[in-house]
């Protein structure tokens, strides 16, 4: 028998959002006519561009290099013409430039047979400079270079594929699970190469689909796979961990945490010798008309997402990217999809349910479900009053941003917005204060 | 391809809970209304005006504190069911003015003062209603009889457990307080006829017991009290709602009721010459204001802790200062002060135990 795993404190149960029901296989999104690449998809400095306008680029021609610590490589996702390199707004804040490419030529990847190229005779260097030409960086904000995580001379204890989706709506990683089985096992394999862990297991959340059709037993004897509750923030590191170790995880515990998506891109790069083009994206929302998994381009808008998804269904008052609960809003379709973009939300008033703000009553509905243990409603007093030190002394720090406190909130006081401008602003700092 | 211009933007979380202050506080009053619809019922529409006038005064107290204050909180409710609450708590016949003062006590004095909704340390509408006890003690004492049973209107008459304090010195050994009543002539309804030899035909005469006049009465509500405390059955009905919304956590409820029975169960059979374990539980629970403030005063958010464990214990600490009052003190009910003094330990149960209401201490 199973045990099915969960965090100690906290946390929410999930009984909203999109109901998925088994989809079947993830289609491709349809090719961009434009695609608008931007050269800042990674937490590190913009890729320099490499292209001039008017020239022709091959599908996964580079067309960005990697620039400092935790930059990363840009590809063209698609065949075309170069038709501006311009600056423009990230929807998660800040500039980038961006190449803009409109289709033309033939595809030198799409429809062919993919390559298999026999990586196991590859050395553990090799690996990790390919991964870093092709681009393979992790698939969630703010998208660490694959590399500067599994490079460091290190002990790994555990590698965990953390398939565990427990925001509300998503649901591609889920379908990875399904789909790519024994693609993620060999991305699995290739990463074991390289940081080689004492133990490695699948997080796989119960009450989805049955997702694992195959048994990870026939193929990999040494990797487990355990069950967790599907509970808000399971898939957060602390909580994670905890459901694991069964109470906070020691210091030394060295830890590496992939997701599937991440997993598969090292797998296409390593075995397919592809660049990230593409990824898989959770289209959703009450505002959508028919709620699906894609798998599109870098680089396409996620206006033409929706409209592949049916177009919006009623009015949208907020267009999301990411999950609901990190995620981060957005007020313009032409937003490109980039390689941190998880899922796209479209929702309704009816399923936001946002009220005027109203006094603290002082329920304690956001300590008593704080994962880490915090007051979030006496940080919030300490932040407006301008006692930052003293909020720092309240551990602040240890603010994920989950913003439990701030869904659960009955007066709707704006948690969430406190603690996350005050953590960016310690974050942008060169040397900051957080541990 | 451009969105429509009223897009939000902002931080997230995108998502909210189902619950609010203002469905909490809608769905409350909605859940009195009933309760209300009965006190008319048995008191005529005279019984509407102490309601009225403290809601009026409530309404008025918010909204001439929020003009000084500026800023208008009508809207969230809470004065409204403060008002309401105070309304609901006075005797049928009261005169207006002391609803109305009380209400202006409670929303001016002892909300607004502590800077409005979420920073009072103590519960609005009981600290109103225990307002009008200390001042008007006599005409907080005068109660009428609902008119189906006494067949007018306006039959003054005390309520059960006022009689039965009145008697229980004089009370012969082995006595219980449903056989005071009876003893004293206590009229009971057709109803808790019919239905009590029903049960005691169907049920308790197989199990060799009897179920006594009265209780049927009490529990559906054919008894002198307030407006909103006589009818135990529609405040338990009231209560399935509250707890299934999640407006209402049970761990309050459950500890008070639990307490006060296990204390009750334990000693109340003392006063009368009996032994331990002798007091009868149900005539505490469905008698005074007990019920009411169970369900409706006592889990305020706002003055009850935030923990399950804080709330076990303000619980347990409600249920058993009511014991104590109303055995030991100078008043028949006690519900409403024993709530009240547990209020004050309120801050030592809090998750992090030392803030002050405001949640900071000043420097």
């Amino acid at each position: 028998m199973k045990s099915i795993r969960t965090f100690r404190r906290g946390g929410i149960a999930v009984a909203f959002g999109t109901t998925w029901h088994d989809l079947g296989p993830v289609p491709n999104a349809f090719l961009p006519t434009e695609a608008t690449v931007l050269l800042r998809q990674h937490q590190g400095q913009a890729a320099r561009c490499v292209v001039h306008k008017g020239e022709f680029v091959r599908e996964g021609a580079i067309i960005g290099r990697a620039r400092g610590p935790s930059s990363s490589n840009v590809h063209a996702p698609i065949p075309g013409i170069v038709k501006d390199i311009r600056v423009m707004a990230m929807s998660e804040g800040g500039e980038s430039e961006a190449v803009v490419i409109a289709l033309e030529g033939s595809f030198d990847r799409l429809g062919r047979r993919p390559e298999r190229y026999l990586w196991k005779t590859m050395s553990r260097h090799d690996i990790m400079h390919s991964l870093d030409e092709r681009g393979v960086v992790e698939t969630e904000a703010p998208g660490k270079p694959i590399n500067t995580i599994i490079s460091e001379p290190r002990r790994i204890d555990l590698l965990i594929l953390n398939a565990v989706e427990s925001e509300p709506y998503l649901y591609a990683e889920s379908s990875l699970l399904r789909d790519k089985w024994a693609e993620l096992l060999d991305g699995l394999a290739i990463l074991r190469k390289v940081v080689a862990p004492e133990r490695t297991l699948i997080a796989v959340e119960t009450g989805k689909a049955p997702l694992l059709k195959a048994s990870p037993a026939a193929d990999e004897p040494q990797i487990e796979v355990m069950e967790f509750r599907r509970r808000y923030p399971q898939d957060l590191r602390n909580q994670l961990l905890e459901a694991i170790v069964g109470h906070r995880p020691k210091t030394d515990l060295e830890v590496l945490i992939v997701r599937p998506s991440t997993a598969f891109a090292v797998f296409e790069a390593i075995v397919h010798v592809k660049p990230m083009l593409e990824r898989y994206i959770t289209v959703a929302g009450a505002a959508v008309k028919r709620p699906s998994v894609l798998k599109a381009r870098i680089g396409t808008s996620i206006g033409d997402l929706i409209e592949e998804c049916g177009g919006f269904l009623g009015r949208p008052s907020r267009l999301i990217i990411g999950g609901p609960f990190r995620g981060h809003a957005v007020h313009d379709l032409d937003v490109p999809v980039t390689k941190t973009t998880a899922a796209i939300l479209a929702l309704t008033d009816s399923e936001i349910r946002q009220q005027a703000r109203c006094s603290c009553i002082r329920c304690g509905r956001c300590s008593v479900s704080c994962p880490e243990h915090l007051d979030p409603d006496l940080l919030f007093r300490l932040l407006t009053h301008g006692r930052e030190a003293e909020a720092l002394q309240n551990r602040l720090e240890s603010c994920t941003l989950c913003s439990i406190c701030g869904h659960l909130c009955p007066s709707r006081v704006p948690l969430v917005a406190a603690f996350s401008s005050r953590l960016g602003a310690m974050e942008r700092k060169p040397i900051g204060a957080r541990g | 391809m451009k969105a429509s211009r009223d897009l939000v933007m902002g931080p997230p979380p995108y998502v909210f809970s189902r619950q609010s202050t203002g469905t909490w506080i809608w769905g409350m009053v909605m859940a009195l209304v009933p309760v209300f619809a009965w006190g008319l019922f048995c008191f005529g529409p005279g019984a509407a005006l102490p309601v009225a006038s403290a809601l009026f005064a409530a309404l008025a107290g918010e909204a001439a504190g929020g003009l000084f204050l500026g800023k208008f909180t009508l809207w969230d409710g809470s004065a409204f069911l403060t008002g309401f609450l105070i309304g609901l708590s006075m005797p049928p016949a009261v005169p207006f003015y002391i609803p109305a003062v009380s209400a202006l006590f409670a929303v001016v004095i002892i909300k607004g003062i502590f800077g409005g909704i979420g920073s009072n340390w103590m519960n609005p509408a009981l600290g109103g209603v225990a307002f009008a006890l200390l001042n008007w003690p006599r005409q907080m004492g005068e109660w009428v009889v609902p008119r189906h049973l006494a067949g007018v209107t306006g039959v003054s008459g005390a309520t059960p457990l006022a009689f039965v304090r009145d008697r229980i010195a004089a009370a012969p050994a082995g006595s219980d307080p449903l056989g005071l009543l009876a003893a004293a002539g206590m009229k009971f309804s057709d109803l808790d006829r019919l239905i009590r030899e029903f049960l005691n035909n169907a049920l308790f005469s197989r199990i060799g017991s009897d179920l006594p006049s009265g209780y049927i009465d009490l529990l559906l509500g054919n008894r002198s009290g307030s407006l909103g405390e006589i009818s135990g059955i529609l405040i338990l009905a009231a209560s399935i709602f509250l707890l299934s919304r999640r407006i209402v956590r049970w761990e309050i409820p459950a500890s008070i009721m639990l307490s006060n029975a296990l204390i009750v169960f334990a000693f109340g059979g003392l006063p009368y010459g009996n032994g331990f374990f002798t007091g009868d539980v149900l005539f505490a629970i469905l008698n005074g204001s007990f019920l009411l403030v169970t369900f409706f005063m006592a889990p305020d958010p706002v003055t009850s802790p935030s923990t399950r464990t804080g709330m076990l214990i303000y619980g347990t600490g409600i249920g058993s200062l009511t014991f104590l009052i109303r055995t030991f003190g100078s008043m028949s009910e006690g519900t409403a002060f024993a709530v009240l003094l547990t209020n004050c330990i309120v801050p030592l149960l809090a998750a992090s135990p030392g803030r002050s209401a405001q949640g900071l201490e000043r420097k």
